[in-house]
C-alpha cells in the first residue's frame, strides 16, 4: 500500500461517509471524508494521490457534475462511483466519461476494497510514469542543441558514421556527443535511450 | 327533487313529505277530514303516500298506519296498532324519543315534534335502517294526535357513503400512485442504512481480526449500526402511514408538524434527482384543522410536481422552496416554488381537470385530487408563474380559532 495514498470519499449521507471511513480504516487506508461535492472541490490540491469514491445521487452537485468539474481541474485521480440500484444507464455514463468503476449499493466490502485497491495502484502507477517523464523532460533539457540532433539520429538507429555525414562532423564527434547524451539522460542502453525519446515524443504531444 | 313555487312567488325545494308538518289547528278548514272525505278515501289518500304515515295517541301508541309504513317495517298494520312507537325504533333513539314526546307534553319544548330529525328505525327482522322521522301534532275534538311522516333514508345514505368511499378509494390510488412515482427514492432510502449497516459489520469484523485493541471503535460503530437499522425502518413505517388505505378524519394539527412528517419523504425524492429542497417552516404558525394524510398527499404532490419540473435544469437552478405563513386574509398559506420553465398560461384551465397532464407518466389526477382537498378543508389552490422563471403552486387553510 502506497503510505502516500487517500481515499477521498464523497457521500451526502452521514451513515454511509462515516462507514467507509471506518472500512477503509479497519485495513489501514487513509481516508478524507467529504459531505458534498462542492466541499471535495473547495478543498481540492493538485497534489492528492489515491482515489475518489463518490456516491452518484446527491443534492446539489451530482456525482457526475463533480466528475466533470474534476475533468476540467486536469485532475487524473481514478473516480469510483457508488451507485443505488436504478443507476446503472447513469453509471454506464460515467463511464464513458473516464471513471475507473462503478459499485452497487449495497455492496461486498470486499468488493469496494479491491477496486479502491486497483485504482490507488492506477494512480501511484499514473503519478510514477508521470514523475519519470518529468525527469527525462528536465534531463533533456540539458543536452544542447547539437546533443538533440545527435540523439534524434541515434534512436533513430542510424550509425555514428551516417549520423557524422548527415550532420558533417566527425565521426569522433558524432561519438562524444554520442555518450554525452547516453550521460546526460541516464541512459544504459539504446533500448532505454528510445523509450526515453518515446516518452519525450509523448508529452510534446499531450502538450500542443 | 321537484321545485315548488310558494304563494309569494320565490321558488323552494319542495321538501319531502312532512319535513316540516305544522301543527294543525283543531276546528280548521281540514279538521273534519273524515266526515267529508269518507273512511275509505282517506285511507286509499294515505295509502297512495310513498312515505311511512303513522298516528299515535298521546301514549305514544300507534293508532294509524299506512302500507308504506307497513312494507318499510315489515310488521302488518294488526302488528302494529295500539303497540309503542318505540317498537319500531331502535333501542337507543326509542329512548330518546319518548324523552322527547314526553317533554313536549309536559314543558311545549319541541325536539322532535314539527321538526324533522333523523332517526334509526327497526324493521320486524330487527334489522335497523335510516329514516328522516317528523311528527306533527294535531288537536282533534280535544284530543292530541301525533302524526308521523317516515322516509326511508337506505338508498340516499348508501349512496353518500358510496360516493365517501368512492372518493377516499381515489385519493388512496392517488398516495399509492405518488408512492410508486416515488419508489426508486424509496429503494434508496432503504438501501443507504443497509449499506452503512453492511459497511459497519465488515469493517467491525475486520477491526476486530486485528490485534489492536479497538473496542471503542468497535463499539461505537455499533452503535451506529442500531441507529442505521432504525432509520430503515422508519422509512417503512412513513411509508406505510402514508400509503394505507384510512378513514377520513379530521383533527387540530399545527402544518409544522403536519409538514415535518413526510419531510424525509420529500427530501429524499427531491435527492434523487439531485435537487435541493429548502422548508422555510415557523414553529409558531396557528393549527388548522385537517386530515392530516390528505393534505400531506397535497404537499407531496406539489412537491413532486415542483421536481418533475426542474428535474433537467442546471445545477444552481435545481432548487425547491417551500413556505408556509399567514396570509393577509388570516389564512394559512403554503407556497411551493421552483425554479423550472414556468407553465404555459394557455394550461391554466385545465390545470386542474382530471386525467389532464403533461408527463409522460402518471395518471393527471394529481392537482385535480389536491385541489378537491383543498376545496373541502375550506381553502384554496392555485399556481402563479414568477418574474424570474419558475412557478409557484400554494394553497391557503382557514385557521383553527382559537378555543
Amino acid at each position: 500500500m502506497n503510505e502516500l495514498s487517500t481515499v477521498f470519499v464523497v457521500d451526502d449521507d452521514q451513515a454511509v461517509r462515516d462507514s467507509l471511513g471506518l472500512l477503509l480504516k479497519s485495513v489501514g487506508i487513509n481516508s478524507r471524508l467529504f459531505d458534498s461535492a462542492q466541499a471535495l472541490i473547495d478543498a481540492y490540491d493538485p497534489d492528492w494521490r489515491g482515489c475518489v469514491v463518490l456516491d452518484i445521487r446527491m443534492p446539489g452537485m451530482s456525482g457526475m457534475e463533480l466528475q466533470q468539474q474534476l475533468i476540467e481541474l486536469h485532475c487524473a485521480l481514478p473516480v469510483i462511483f457508488i451507485t443505488g440500484h436504478g443507476d446503472v444507464p447513469m453509471a454506464v455514463d460515467a463511464m464513458q466519461k473516464g471513471a475507473f468503476d462503478f459499485i452497487q449499493k449495497p455492496f461486498r466490502d470486499q468488493e469496494l476494497l479491491d477496486r479502491i485497491n486497483q485504482a490507488i495502484n492506477l494512480d501511484a502507477a499514473q503519478r510514477s510514469e508521470e514523475e519519470q517523464q518529468r525527469a527525462v523532460g528536465e534531463r533533456y533539457e540539458t543536452l544542447t542543441p547539437r546533443e538533440r540532433e545527435v540523439m534524434e539520429c541515434v534512436v533513430r538507429g542510424l550509425a555514428n558514421k551516417v549520423i557524422a555525414m548527415d550532420l558533417e562532423l566527425s565521426q569522433r564527434t558524432v561519438e562524444i556527443h554520442r555518450a554525452r547524451v547516453m550521460e546526460k539522460m541516464h541512459a544504459r542502453s539504446l533500448a532505454e535511450l528510445v523509450r526515453m525519446s518515446l516518452m519525450i515524443e509523448g508529452t510534446a504531444g499531450s502538450r500542443a | 327533487m321537484v321545485w315548488a313555487t310558494r304563494k309569494s312567488g320565490t321558488d323552494t325545494r319542495s321538501p319531502a313529505l312532512g319535513e316540516h308538518p305544522a301543527t294543525v289547528p283543531a276546528g280548521a278548514s281540514n279538521a273534519g277530514l273524515d266526515s267529508e272525505l269518507g273512511a275509505a278515501e282517506f285511507d286509499a289518500l294515505l295509502n297512495a303516500a310513498i312515505d311511512g304515515i303513522m298516528v299515535i295517541d298521546e301514549q305514544g301508541l300507534i293508532v294509524r298506519v299506512n302500507r308504506s309504513a307497513e312494507s318499510m317495517l315489515g310488521y302488518s298494520a294488526e302488528q302494529l296498532l295500539g303497540r309503542s312507537l318505540n317498537m319500531i325504533m331502535s333501542d337507543e333513539d326509542a329512548g330518546r324519543h319518548d324523552n322527547y314526546v314526553g317533554q313536549y307534553l309536559r314543558t311545549g319544548r319541541r325536539r322532535i315534534i314539527g321538526i324533522g330529525r333523523e332517526v334509526l328505525a327497526r324493521r320486524k327482522d330487527g334489522s335497523v335502517f335510516p329514516v328522516s322521522l317528523s311528527v306533527g301534532e294535531v288537536r282533534l275534538k280535544g284530543e292530541i294526535r301525533f302524526v308521523g311522516l317516515m322516509r326511508d333514508l337506505t338508498a340516499e345514505k348508501q349512496a353518500e357513503e358510496e360516493a365517501l368511499h368512492h372518493r377516499e378509494e381515489m385519493m388512496h390510488v392517488s398516495r399509492l400512485t405518488t408512492m410508486g412515482e416515488m419508489a426508486a427514492a424509496m429503494a434508496h432510502e432503504i438501501n443507504q442504512p443497509l449499506s452503512a449497516i453492511a459497511t459497519y459489520t465488515a469493517a467491525c469484523l475486520r477491526l476486530i481480526a486485528r490485534d489492536e485493541s479497538n473496542i471503542t471503535e468497535v463499539v461505537s460503530a455499533l452503535e451506529s449500526i442500531n441507529a442505521q437499522a432504525h432509520r430503515a425502518g422508519e422509512v417503512i413505517r412513513r411509508i406505510r402511514s402514508f400509503t394505507r388505505s384510512r378513514e377520513l378524519s379530521r383533527r387540530p394539527v399545527t402544518i409544522t408538524s403536519l409538514i415535518e412528517e413526510i419531510r424525509p419523504l420529500a427530501e429524499l425524492d427531491a435527492k434523487a434527482s439531485s435537487i435541493r429542497l429548502d422548508f422555510s417552516l415557523d414553529p409558531s404558525l396557528p393549527e388548522i384543522v385537517a386530515d392530516v394524510v390528505q393534505i400531506q398527499q397535497v404537499v407531496l404532490n406539489l412537491i413532486r410536481n415542483g421536481v418533475d419540473a426542474i428535474r433537467e435544469s442546471p445545477a444552481e437552478r435545481r432548487k425547491l422552496l417551500l413556505e408556509a405563513t399567514v396570509g393577509t386574509d388570516s389564512q394559512l398559506r403554503i407556497a411551493i416554488t421552483d425554479q423550472g420553465p414556468g407553465i404555459d398560461e394557455s394550461l391554466r384551465d385545465r390545470l386542474f381537470t382530471p386525467f389532464f397532464t403533461t408527463k409522460s407518466t402518471g395518471m393527471g389526477m394529481g392537482l385535480a385530487i389536491s385541489r378537491s382537498i383543498i376545496t373541502a378543508h375550506g381553502g384554496t389552490l392555485d399556481f402563479r408563474n414568477n418574474v424570474d422563471g419558475g412557478a409557484t403552486f400554494w394553497f391557503t387553510l382557514p385557521i383553527h380559532p382559537e378555543e
